[in-house]
């Protein structure tokens, strides 16, 4: 299968979620591989700051995660948040499952799930998501897909389905310094932009990975721009 | 979604599934044997890696882009490829000063006696 093949499939993935994204909430986050390592265990932070013509939204989420066996990894977060009142505080906390369904590069592609499960912290608000993760690897670059579902239900929210599709483009120029575009579509929101990631090795097993992107809305009628940031520490 | 998911689905069943090339590896003091293994080019290969320390090793290669655990005297398999010519290194990462190797793609087939 050539690379025009794929576009042509993608092309068609995105234009279905064109007619059917109504998620809220900002899509920008981690694009997740589905490769799980066997004994890892690790430390995370993400930071997500995104600017709109109307409000500043600061998130920053906090994690532990660690492989139960060599195709399952666990994580639990906890999540703040400073809204449009710029009060800041606890948002909520999530456990999430990734699952690697085939071996690197055994097929043609790479396949994982995910599952997360999530609690608002001060209200009985949850929601649930799934979602088929997809790399495959061009020589010297990885192309990362995720495809997501989203169900929420709560005291203070309606039920609904979302849906949400994350892109990386990733060019593998060195461990420390590894360019890429990344794509993100979810309710009324289609953003693009640049990112840049990389891993420092330390002794054995340790390392620190890092991931910054900036991802422009295009679809709004104002400013749109999304500021995201994670560290993570493997051990 | 439903589209997605028929494009996805399309894509992986139509990944060719012929005979892939083995090649074996051991681990053995915290070193690879060999540490140097030979393949064709333009092809996807396994090796298959067995580790007869007490300890676990991981094998990681960024180069490679493949990076897995392999249990104490146990086995591992690694798809890698299809590749262009050239030498890809390898190393353990639990002991990286020692377990270090590398895959070397040549254009003709591989002779090194190590394929199943």
């Amino acid at each position: 299968m050539n690379i025009l093949r794929l576009i042509f499939i993608l092309g068609l993935s995105l234009l279905g979620f064109a007619e059917q994204v109504w998620a809220d909430g900002n899509p920008v986050d981690k694009v997740y591989h589905p490769r799980v390592v066997a004994n890892e265990r690790k430390f995370e932070w993400r930071f997500a700051s995104r600017q709109t013509s109307e409000e500043n939204v600061l998130a920053q989420r906090f994690a532990y995660g660690q492989a139960l066996t060599e195709y399952l990894i666990v994580e639990a977060y906890i999540s703040g948040e400073r809204d449009e009142t710029d009060d800041y505080g606890l948002q909520g906390y999530e456990l999430e499952a990734r699952y690697m369904l085939t071996e690197q590069g055994q097929y043609w592609a790479d396949w994982g799930v995910l599952v997360e499960f999530e609690k608002q912290h001060d209200e009985g608000n949850y929601e649930i998501t799934t979602g088929l993760l997809f790399e495959k690897e061009f020589t010297h670059t990885s192309l990362t897909m995720n495809a997501l579902l989203v169900y929420e239900w709560g005291d203070s929210i309606d039920k609904e389905y979302e849906t949400e599709f994350r892109l990386q483009y990733r060019y593998r120029f060195m461990p420390e310094v590894q360019p890429a575009i990344e794509i993100y579509t979810g309710e009324d929101f289609v953003g693009i932009g640049p990112a840049f990631m990389g891993v420092h090795r330390y002794e054995g097993i340790k390392q620190l990975k890092w991931e910054l992107a900036f991802i422009s809305g295009l679809n709004g009628k104002g400013k749109d721009h999304t500021l995201r940031f994670a560290l993570e520490y493997d051990f | 979604m439903f589209r997605l998911f028929i494009s996805l689905l399309l894509a992986f069943f139509s990944s060719s599934l012929w005979a892939i090339s083995e090649y074996h590896l051991e681990i053995k003091d915290h070193l690879f044997f060999p540490s140097r293994i030979t393949i064709p080019a333009g092809q996807k290969v396994k090796l298959i890696i067995h580790n007869l320390d007490e300890t676990p090793e991981e094998f990681e290669s960024f180069s490679l882009n493949r990076e897995k655990v392999i249990f104490a005297q146990s086995q591992a398999v690694i798809f890698i490829g299809p590749l262009k010519p050239g030498e890809y290194e390898f190393v353990g990462e639990y002991n990286p000063n020692s377990a270090r190797g590398s895959v070397v793609v040549i254009l003709e087939k591989a002779g090194d006696g190590n394929v199943d």
